[in-house]
């Protein structure tokens, strides 16, 4: 497989080399790589001349940024105190059926990560979660696990 | 300006950088964690809470004073307030005093002490964290209050900036990127970090048991005492300063069982000696301008990292520890008769660094421990003996007498004016001028009586040598001689010195150490006798002096894997590896890298061709690097790239033919 490590080149030139563009430069690499590899920090660091434990310290302050890869279908499930009330633990554990991954963790394909966030600021939807920056609210357990179904037929079609 | 402090009038000065540092000129130390003079204010750890005007707590640290105001300092309310904030954060600390290496030093144990915490009423939390002890200085992070001390020195004051805050929340910890280990990463070791720690998060790694096996072994134990040493140790010892400080330690070291002392002034002598013959030869013949000083083994290893262009710019000479050693080992050892083996070369420095140099591949068993001046105080403590009582005895011949100017190694500007004091002597001097350029950067500018002229840098802190660095590559600013200490104030100020360890007991150090070299009989190396004897007798074939010179070498920042950019899973292929570093970054080897993946898709190149990215061959002064197999192309652009390969293809059709 080819390492598409020109994509970091690009991103850096998109946001003009400029440190001041840190945030938004890792947001790229985080969308790119699914998460923040070490050799791609020590790179940035390099070509914007900022110490690599200082955008180690950014990268690990804001949750959008992970340090293990994510996959592809990132499932941002929400246990906010709306989502809560309306069920968000059976939600879990229902993904955790599906797919035998606990938060934080990230499925042996890379296909599919699940993290839990605060709130997603969806309320009105509770229970909530978004993958892949899409929402999908009023949610059941049996929704959730059609949906996941769904993507991963998609994935493999994807695949092939 | 006229102020009331808790019900009394108090002047105070009207240029105060904050309300903190106005109270302290005035005698009143308001308790803080996080405040230093020498970075940028933080105000995070509320300890130095003031009421102002009977109605709003603020920080000091981050109000400037102001003309009528009303000042109360130690109201019951800030009191509780103190108490309160000192509880939480021992509620989260490592508390285990009596074991900690900054017990008795320790701001925060202090603070408690003061308080009267007696409870901690909140229940205690252990933080999960590791201790990093893979280099001299040592990371616990179970003793981190965040006061982001540390954060700020190694950034604005160093210029380096390996460690910065990570994680968020109640996870938040200092860490170097990816929490590597210290000793993989740009770490200079030169123990600012240390030095300004408040607690023992950060702490320096303690030699003191191989002394003791040492000593307790039947090997000949010769002890160095650095200059800035004896201008600090008092500090620990509850005695006052004292000009014969080094001679008591002499004394003490040898009731401790050291054979011999030697002071690291006489060698201090010895390299300002070499390092101005060194430099007036580079001055005529125009060569590897500015020469560099390379005493400070944090300055030689931040130039090694950071100007790898300029590592042929350091002065081959050795530090004086280094110096020292290698004539203890090869000459002393041979004119007492005694095999080098049998001798162990013990160091007292103000320094976390020497520990680092002393253990430098091409100084092994050289200097075989280096001790810190807290060390040395802790064995002078536990052994009992009071200093003030001891007679003190002279340093032992052959290296025992050194010039003011030997001594004057410990501060800043020691070195520069050493070798100027030997030019004086040996060339003539017909006018010199020296001026201030900021904090920490002074100008000299001294006419030989050649017609000459030398252009002087003396400069401490490596964010100044970074600023100072920029204006030379810039050719912004003229030098021939750059002295470059890490510590401000020089060594006097070292991660290994007493606490507390700030500016203002740093200059008082100063003027210690200058009283100390002022009662020195000799000025310049040159009058030094022995320093001449060793040159007629030992150094008298050129060649020998090669000893006490030595070589540095561009070294990688980051310890990090090749990133496998058009990787070949084939066992017969060519790997064309190039480098990402910074110097070869800035020079394009980037360029060269897309070049040669375009052209290795189009398979012009053939097509067993594999492309690695790597940082750093520590080649840097003839950056950009590429390397084909094990063919390193220095200077290397897209074409001779290309030229190599196929001589390599020719060469693998030719085989298989």
């Amino acid at each position: 497989m080819e390492r598409n490590f020109q994509k970091v080149e690009e991103i850096l030139q998109k946001h003009g080399y400029k440190k001041e563009n840190l945030i938004r430069i890792l947001l790229d690499v985080q969308r790119q790589y699914r998460h923040l590899p070490e050799d791609i920090v020590n790179y940035i660091g390099v070509a914007l001349q900022i110490p690599p434990a200082k955008i180690f310290g950014v990268g690990t302050f804001y949750a959008q940024f992970s340090l293990k890869p994510k996959g592809e279908y990132t499932i941002l499930l929400c246990d906010g105190t709306a989502c809560h009330m309306e069920g968000s633990t059976a939600l879990l554990k229902a993904i955790e059926e599906e797919l035998n991954i606990k938060p934080g963790e990230v499925t042996k394909d890379l296909m599919f990560s699940v993290d839990q966030v605060g709130c997603l600021g969806a309320c009105a939807l509770a229970p909530a979660m978004v993958i892949n920056e899409e929402v999908y609210g009023n949610l059941t357990p049996e929704k959730v696990k059609q949906i996941i179904r769904r993507l991963k037929e998609e994935g493999e079609k994807d695949a092939q | 300006m006229k102020v009331l402090v808790n019900g009394k009038e108090v002047e105070l000065k009207n240029d105060s950088r904050n309300l903190l540092e106005a109270l302290r000129e005035a005698g009143i130390e308001i308790p803080n964690l996080c405040y230093l003079s020498e970075t940028s204010i933080y105000g995070a750890c509320r300890m130095c809470l003031v009421e102002i005007d009977d109605k709003e707590i603020v920080t000091s640290c981050t109000v400037k004073p102001r003309e009528g105001m009303k000042i109360k300092t130690n109201t019951p309310q800030i009191h509780e307030l103190r108490r309160g904030i000192l509880e939480l954060i021992l509620a989260t600390h490592n508390r285990d005093c009596t074991i900690c290496e900054r017990n008795g030093s320790c701001k925060l144990q202090k603070y408690a002490e003061e308080f009267g915490i007696r409870n901690v009423r909140f229940s205690q939390i252990k933080k999960n964290t590791k201790e990093d002890k893979s280099s001299p200085i040592i990371r616990d992070n179970s003793k981190c209050i965040l006061c982001g001390d540390c954060v700020r020195v190694c950034e604005e004051v160093q210029g380096v900036g390996v460690i910065d805050f990570a994680y968020r929340g109640f996870s938040t910890q200092v860490a170097p990127s990816f929490e590597t280990e210290l000793s993989k990463t740009e770490c200079v070791y030169c123990g600012q970090c240390v030095a300004h720690c408040p607690t023992a998060a950060l702490t320096f790694r303690n030699d003191l048991d191989r002394l003791y096996q040492a000593l307790s072994s039947s090997k000949h134990v010769i002890g160095i005492i650095a200059p800035a040493v004896r201008a600090a140790i008092q500090e620990e010892l509850s005695m006052d300063s004292d000009t014969a400080m080094a001679e008591r330690l002499v004394a003490f070291l040898k009731m401790s069982g050291f054979a011999k002392v030697f002071d690291v002034a006489f060698a201090a002598d010895l390299v300002a000696y070499e390092e101005a013959h060194e430099f007036y030869q580079r001055l005529v013949n125009n060569e590897r301008m500015p020469q560099l000083t390379s005493c400070c083994p944090a300055w030689v290893k931040y130039v090694e990292q950071f100007y790898p262009e300029y590592v042929e710019n350091l002065s081959t000479v050795k530090s004086p520890q280094q110096t020292l050693g290698t004539i203890i080992k090869k000459i002393y050892s041979q004119k007492v008769g005694i095999n080098p083996q049998d001798i162990v070369v013990v160091s007292f420095m103000p320094c976390t660094a020497k520990k680092f140099e002393a253990e430098r591949e091409e100084h092994l068993g050289t200097v075989d421990l280096v001790l810190t001046t807290k060390e040395l105080s802790q064995m002078i403590k536990a052994s009992g003996i009071n200093l003030k009582q001891i007679t003190p005895e002279p340093f032992d011949r052959p290296f025992g007498i050194s010039s003011q100017g030997g001594l004057n190694f410990g501060k800043t500007g020691g070195v520069f004016a050493t070798v100027v004091e030997v030019m004086r002597d040996e060339i003539g001097i017909s006018d010199e001028k020296y001026s201030d350029l900021q904090p920490g950067v002074k100008s000299a500018t001294v006419r030989l009586k050649d017609g000459r002229t030398v252009n002087g840098l003396v400069v401490f802190g490596l964010a100044n040598a970074r600023d100072v660095m920029k204006k030379v590559i810039e050719k912004v600013i003229d030098a021939e001689i750059i002295e470059v200490m890490a510590c401000n104030y020089g060594c006097i100020g070292g991660g290994g010195q007493p606490y507390p360890n700030d500016s203002r007991v740093r200059q008082n150090r100063a003027k210690i150490l200058k009283e100390t070299a002022g009662i020195k009989a000799i000025q310049s190396p040159v009058e030094n006798y022995y320093l001449q004897k060793l040159y007629q007798e030992d150094f008298k074939d050129e060649h020998k002096r090669h000893m006490i010179h030595t070589t540095y070498k561009a070294r990688k920042r980051v310890e990090s894997n090749d990133i496998e950019i058009l990787p070949l899973p084939k066992e017969d292929k060519t790997t064309v590896k190039v480098c990402l570093g910074t110097s070869c970054y800035m020079k394009g080897s980037y360029k060269i890298l897309s070049q040669l993946v375009e052209s290795a898709k189009k398979e012009d190149l053939g097509d067993d061709i594999e492309i690695v990215g790597t940082f750093c061959f520590e080649n840097c002064g003839k950056s950009p690097n590429v390397m084909v197999n094990d063919k390193l192309i220095c200077e290397a652009t897209f074409e001779k790239v290309r030229e190599v390969l196929k001589e390599c293809q020719a060469n693998k059709i030719k085989s298989q033919s």
